[in-house]
């Protein structure tokens, strides 16, 4: 399956809050960033915590700007996301 | 359903606190429960994912007054009862079964 | 090595009798642990991280071959990521006199182990975790980093896949100075970006 979105591309990630493992924090839920690079295809690590095969995904490095995870802050903070955590952002909404 | 190891900003957790001349492990114990991990995923136990599931299912009392190997253990041992190697019985020792 | 520690004795004496049973049914062979215990005490080191600076602040081709793909790029000096169960993808950023990069694994421990040897216990700590995404520069701060405020700072979180390295900037005054003497001057916290060189 070809990846989704590519380097340039606005995110926002996920607001669900699931019960099992998974590597999207919470500081980083609801945000929109921008993706800097592929990192490579991994299955998913929610599958994996629940002894699923999971389905190989795209991850991407994604850069967030302070501010729009905390409200304040003037540096970025960069999170590695699975590709099933993102959704192309609103053109509309901002980006960081 | 957040996770109490999810802590990224999350406030008032107090200053970073340096340990000088730190070594890899403070008691030999740690360095057994690190290598019965890695052995117990290699011969797939349990995988990776499924031991920082463990963790992070731990009560947030016990994960944040639990060191670091502490967790560690904590969770080998919830794997084995869970993927049916042990029973907890078994895994306690005789001081532990007698102390209830 | 043990004995100051609260209860040392009472986990010393759980964690023995676990692994006499894992032993007992064959899950874990007799003398794997410490055959494991001393692979993983001469795997990693800091060492490897210098002299990977050390290559990348005397070898600007070198430097962006390891900043495009680390993985190929460390192979080059006989280094590799494949130390643990699979090989795992490494990241490297170099800091500039404009940009100041620090990691953190938020959401664990996540750190290159195979690489660097394990991880310092303040890395693993929950203070560090929860702080130094929401507050870079007061953290480093405590660490006795004052950057500059037209430094911007840039935080990785390691919490997936991918581990990271920090490539500290070459200080002033070192021109004259060989590869190994310039991999001398470079620390675990330098490479995890929580200290200058």
């Amino acid at each position: 399956m070809a990846d989704r979105f590519a380097p340039g591309d606005t995110v926002r990630t996920s607001t669900t809050d699931p019960v099992w493992h998974t590597r999207l924090p919470r500081y980083a839920r609801g945000a929109v960033g921008r993706v800097v690079e592929v990192a490579g295809h991994h299955p998913l690590a929610d599958d994996r915590a629940r002894g699923l095969p999971g389905t190989t995904r795209a991850v991407y490095h994604v850069r967030f700007a302070a501010a729009d995870l905390f409200g304040d802050g003037d540096h970025a903070v960069t999170v590695e996301l699975w590709e099933d955590y993102l959704e192309p952002a609103d053109p509309s909404g901002g980006t960081p | 359903m957040s996770r109490i190891n999810d802590v990224g900003g999350m406030v008032g957790f107090p200053a970073v606190v340096e340990e000088p001349d730190e070594p890899a492990f403070h008691a030999d114990w740690e360095a057994h429960v690190l290598a019965l991990n890695a052995a117990l995923i290699r011969r797939g136990v349990y995988n990776l994912d499924e031991f920082r599931d463990a963790i992070e299912r731990m009560p947030p009392d016990t994960y944040l007054s639990s060191s670091y190997y502490e967790k560690w253990f904590t969770a080998i041992t919830t794997l084995l009862v869970e993927k049916g190697i042990a029973t907890p019985e078994e895994l306690a020792t005789p001081e532990e079964l007698a102390g209830g | 090595m043990s004995g100051n520690h609260h209860g040392s004795s009472a986990i010393s004496e759980r964690v023995r009798h676990v692994e006499a049973l894992l032993e007992a049914r064959g899950l874990v062979d007799e003398g794997e642990v410490d055959r494991r215990i001393d692979e993983f005490l001469a795997g990693g080191s800091p060492a490897n991280g210098a002299r990977i600076t050390a290559r990348a602040w005397v070898d600007p081709d070198f430097r962006d071959r390891l900043l495009a793909d680390a993985n190929a790029a460390i192979r080059e000096v006989g280094l590799s990521m494949a130390g643990g169960l699979q090989e795992q993808r490494l990241k490297v950023v170099a800091n500039t006199e404009d940009e100041h990069n620090v990691v953190v694994c938020t959401l664990c421990s996540c750190y290159p182990i195979a690489l660097l040897g394990p991880s310092p216990a303040w890395y693993k700590s929950e203070a560090y975790r929860s702080r130094v995404v929401r507050d870079p520069r007061g953290v480093l701060a405590e660490f006795g980093l004052e950057l500059p405020t037209t430094t911007r700072i840039s935080v990785w979180d390691a919490s997936a896949e991918s581990r990271y390295v920090v490539v500290p900037r070459r200080p002033e005054g070192t021109d004259g100075m060989s590869e190994e003497q310039l991999a001398g001057l470079v620390t675990r916290k330098g490479l995890i970006g929580t200290a200058a060189v």
